[in-house]
């Protein structure tokens, strides 16, 4: 809850540097009620996983997840002059989860070893107000939604198989989770603006390994935050 | 432009929509079958795979596991520890799942890569139902630990089961010295782990064709058991090596019945009764029939146990050692004062001042006792009216069975279960190792008598007998040396301050309880040198 709690305080800073910025004229495309955005998903992954439970598993077994970069997509909906509707989702990237512990489970490799790989759909819709008039071309936002997370193509790698002792069926609950974003849209055209956006959504999911049916399983937290970088199209 | 951004949207939909229909690894194929020796998963799971390096490290980091490494030698291989599921039967040919392990040697050098000979073990007397040995993670796993170290870490594949009524098995119970159904869980495991070997997550293994069978204790019997078994099937066993194993159950059964109670009867006698209560049918009609009424309750179903078995004595669930009363029955048989008089006699306290045993056997009497005297009369006097040939007053040469079965259904079981029952003999080479002075199973009672019976069945040199208490003499003399060097320290020890400055007296008593399971190394390594030779 603190990372949504800072919101306020930097949708303050984006409105203050917005103001600083100044305005740009009024344009009669502003009033376009739909708008379609590209642009590029900087993940990083803020995770905390239990330590994994199970038969045979020794203490202090633990994953980490690398941070990466993807394909950000979104449709936005303007509700009102201050209100917009964000369907924002990533193209679903492959994540790589790392062994973390024990540098050897025996003398198989662990610490550091690439265990699974996964992908995940992530949409979240966003509600956002908009600060300024409809004619600056600058204008701070800030939106409040929900994120829904489903990961699948699910593959234990090699050096996985090896350190859970055989092949291995992951299996990942989906997740509902709050999510919010402060951002700021600069138009550079009648049709055409850029955006830059941070986000925050929270995403809990249960993390089961099927092994030769024994199970091992690890309750992992994610807080990923996403820097994006964007362009979008108004019609 | 538009339709640029459209046709990119409905990409990204179909790379969803593709990448939805994809499936997740797959974990081991589940075989449906439930038929004997069907393998559950394949391959199965992999507990733990340790290089030689880690293997002697680990073990070093213990007092036990250091004292172990002095018997086995350093591993020459790494060992993968796999954990098998597979189908068999219980002792009323009930269809049980049951689980064991699978050590396979791993590593470069010739020793531990190719086609591998396999080992096929069967363990001592387990009470705590969880067990499981294949878990080498698992510190109280000792017997795994010493397979593991005697035989997988020079070159040999391990296959050795959990038992029926262990770990996964929910049959209830166990088929404790049940010969039929112990050996055939043991070729049901032997199969099961061929389907495995193909399949092992480092590299597929193969065996090489032979096949060693050992165990120890009831593992013993039950390697003994198997290798008749596989004869009657037809398999040759490479070589065999049984080692303080009660092969010879009705003489067993005779002797302790007749005073010789041996360390740790109040465990074996229940799980010998459910088994042959199973099997039969006809042991009991209650439990009260056999047990005391203190115990009788709920011991059908007492053993094995989650329960820790020091809890089980703690909670007076099971007397520690008093397996009889102290109080002698009078044996009164119609007609015949002579054999009544003989027999109460034979059923009194143990008093012979020069069986070093005899105050061993005195802790096996007691007022809390397990087993009521109407139930160990009515054996006594099947025994006297059939005596086993290979206790006195018989001590017939060969040391045959009784010349007709028993009538007492306790003894007619240890009859049928009997080693020397079927009149066969091993068609492989084959050495009988243990103790002289093993307080838990007699060797002459079991080992002596089998050597007995099977000499004039089997060909000069096909049955080698090591005493590892014996003179040192032979291929398997400095084994016999450095056993009794070991038990000469140990006795040191508990005279001095670290072991507690017990007296002789207590010391040499300390030293008699833990015989037993002293002597399971240096028979391993016995059996292991004996194997090297083929």
């Amino acid at each position: 809850m603190n990372k949504f709690n800072r919101l306020p305080g930097n949708a303050a800073m984006f409105a203050t540097l917005a103001l600083l910025a100044g305005t740009a004229p009024a344009h009669a495309d502003d009033l376009y009620s739909n708008s379609v955005r590209l642009g590029a998903y900087f993940v990083f992954y803020h995770v905390k996983a239990d330590d994994i439970t199970g038969p045979y598993v020794p203490p202090g077994v633990n994953i980490k997840v690398k941070d990466l970069q993807t394909l950000y997509a979104a449709y936005v909906r303007r509700l009102s002059s201050r209100f917009d509707l964000e369907f924002a989702f990533g193209l679903p990237p492959v994540t790589k989860t790392y062994g973390r512990g024990p540098a050897t489970l025996g003398s198989v490799p662990y610490n550091g070893v690439e265990i699974s790989t996964a992908r995940w759909f992530a949409p979240t819709v966003l509600f956002n107000y908009k600060f300024l008039s409809e004619n600056s071309a600058f204008r701070p936002y800030i939106g409040v939604g929900f994120n829904y997370t489903n990961f699948y193509d699910r593959n234990s790698t090699a050096g996985g198989d090896a350190a859970s002792g055989g092949p291995t069926k992951l299996s990942l609950t989906p997740s509902w989770g709050p999510a919010a974003t402060v951002g700021l849209s600069y138009r550079i055209a009648a049709h055409w603006s850029v955006y830059a956006s941070y986000s925050l959504s929270r995403v809990k999911t249960k993390l089961s390994a099927d092994t030769a049916g024994v199970i091992r399983t690890t309750r992992i937290s994610f807080g990923p935050q996403a820097l994006v970088v964007s362009a979008g199209y108004s019609f | 432009m538009i339709k640029s951004i459209l046709y990119v949207g409905v990409l990204l939909a179909a790379v969803w929509l593709a990448a939805c229909s994809g499936s997740s690894t797959q974990t081991s194929a589940v075989n449906p079958a439930t038929t004997r020796g069907a393998l559950v998963e394949n391959p199965p799971l992999r507990i733990a795979s340790l290089d030689a390096a880690t293997l002697q490290a680990d073990l070093a980091g213990t007092a036990s596991g250091a004292q172990l490494l002095q018997a086995t030698g350093n591993p020459a291989c790494g060992v993968d520890f796999y954990y098998l599921k597979f189908w068999t039967v219980g002792g009323a040919n009930e269809s049980t799942e049951s689980s064991g392990a699978l050590m396979v040697p791993t590593g470069s050098a010739a020793a531990c890569s190719g086609p591998r000979p396999i080992v096929l073990y069967a363990h001592g007397t387990q009470t705590n139902q969880a067990a499981n040995i294949a878990d080498i993670t698992n510190p109280g796993n000792s017997e795994g630990a010493l397979i593991a170290a005697m035989f997988a870490a020079q070159g040999y594949i391990v296959v050795a089961p959990n038992y029926a009524g262990y770990d996964i098995s929910t049959l209830g119970y166990h088929p404790y010295l049940n010969a039929t159904q112990q050996s055939e869980e043991m070729i049901d495991i032997l199969a099961a782990a061929k389907s495995a070997l193909p399949n092992t997550l480092a590299t597929a293994s193969s065996d090489n064709g032979k096949l060693f069978v050992t165990g120890y204790s009831q593992g013993g019997y039950v390697a003994m058991a198997t290798q008749r078994a596989l004869i009657a099937a037809g398999t040759t066993v490479t070589a065999a090596a049984p080692m303080s194993g009660p092969y010879a159950l009705e003489a067993f059964g005779d002797a302790i019945f007749f005073g010789s109670v041996d360390l740790g009867s109040t465990v074996f006698a229940p799980l010998v009764a459910t088994s042959y209560q199973h099997e039969y049918a006809n042991i009991y009609t209650a439990t009260t029939d056999i047990f005391a009424p203190t115990f009788a309750s709920g011991i059908d179903t007492l053993l094995p146990s989650t329960t820790p078995i020091g809890t089980i004595f703690a909670d007076g669930l099971l007397p520690e050692t008093a397996l009889f009363d102290n109080t002698t029955p009078i044996v009164t048989v119609p007609n015949n004062p002579q054999l009544s008089a003989q027999l109460t006699a034979a059923l009194a306290l143990p008093s012979d001042p020069n069986n070093p045993l005899t105050p061993l056997f005195d802790v096996g009497f007691g007022p809390n006792f397990l087993i009521n005297n109407d139930y160990r009369v009515s054996y006594a006097l099947d025994a006297a009216a059939d005596p086993d040939g290979a206790l006195p007053p018989s001590a017939l040469p060969g040391a045959p069975l009784a010349a007709v079965p028993p009538t007492q259904t306790l003894r007619l079981a240890f009859y049928k279960n009997d080693m020397r029952n079927g009149n066969w003999a091993p068609n492989s080479p084959t050495l009988l190792c243990g103790g002289d002075q093993d307080p838990t199973v007699y060797f002459s009672v079991n080992t002596g008598t089998m050597a007995a019976f099977w000499s004039a069945l089997v060909t000069a040199g096909e049955v080698s007998i090591l005493d590892l208490n014996g003179t040192p003499a032979g291929p398997f003399a400095a084994i016999q040396a450095g056993f009794q060097q070991s038990e000469q320290a140990q006795l040191a020890y508990y005279e001095s301050p670290a072991g507690g400055s017990n007296s002789l007296q207590g010391a040499e008593l300390l030293l008699v309880e833990g015989y037993h399971v002293a002597v399971a190394p240096f028979c391993s390594l016995a059996a292991r040198a004996f194997f090297s030779q083929f």
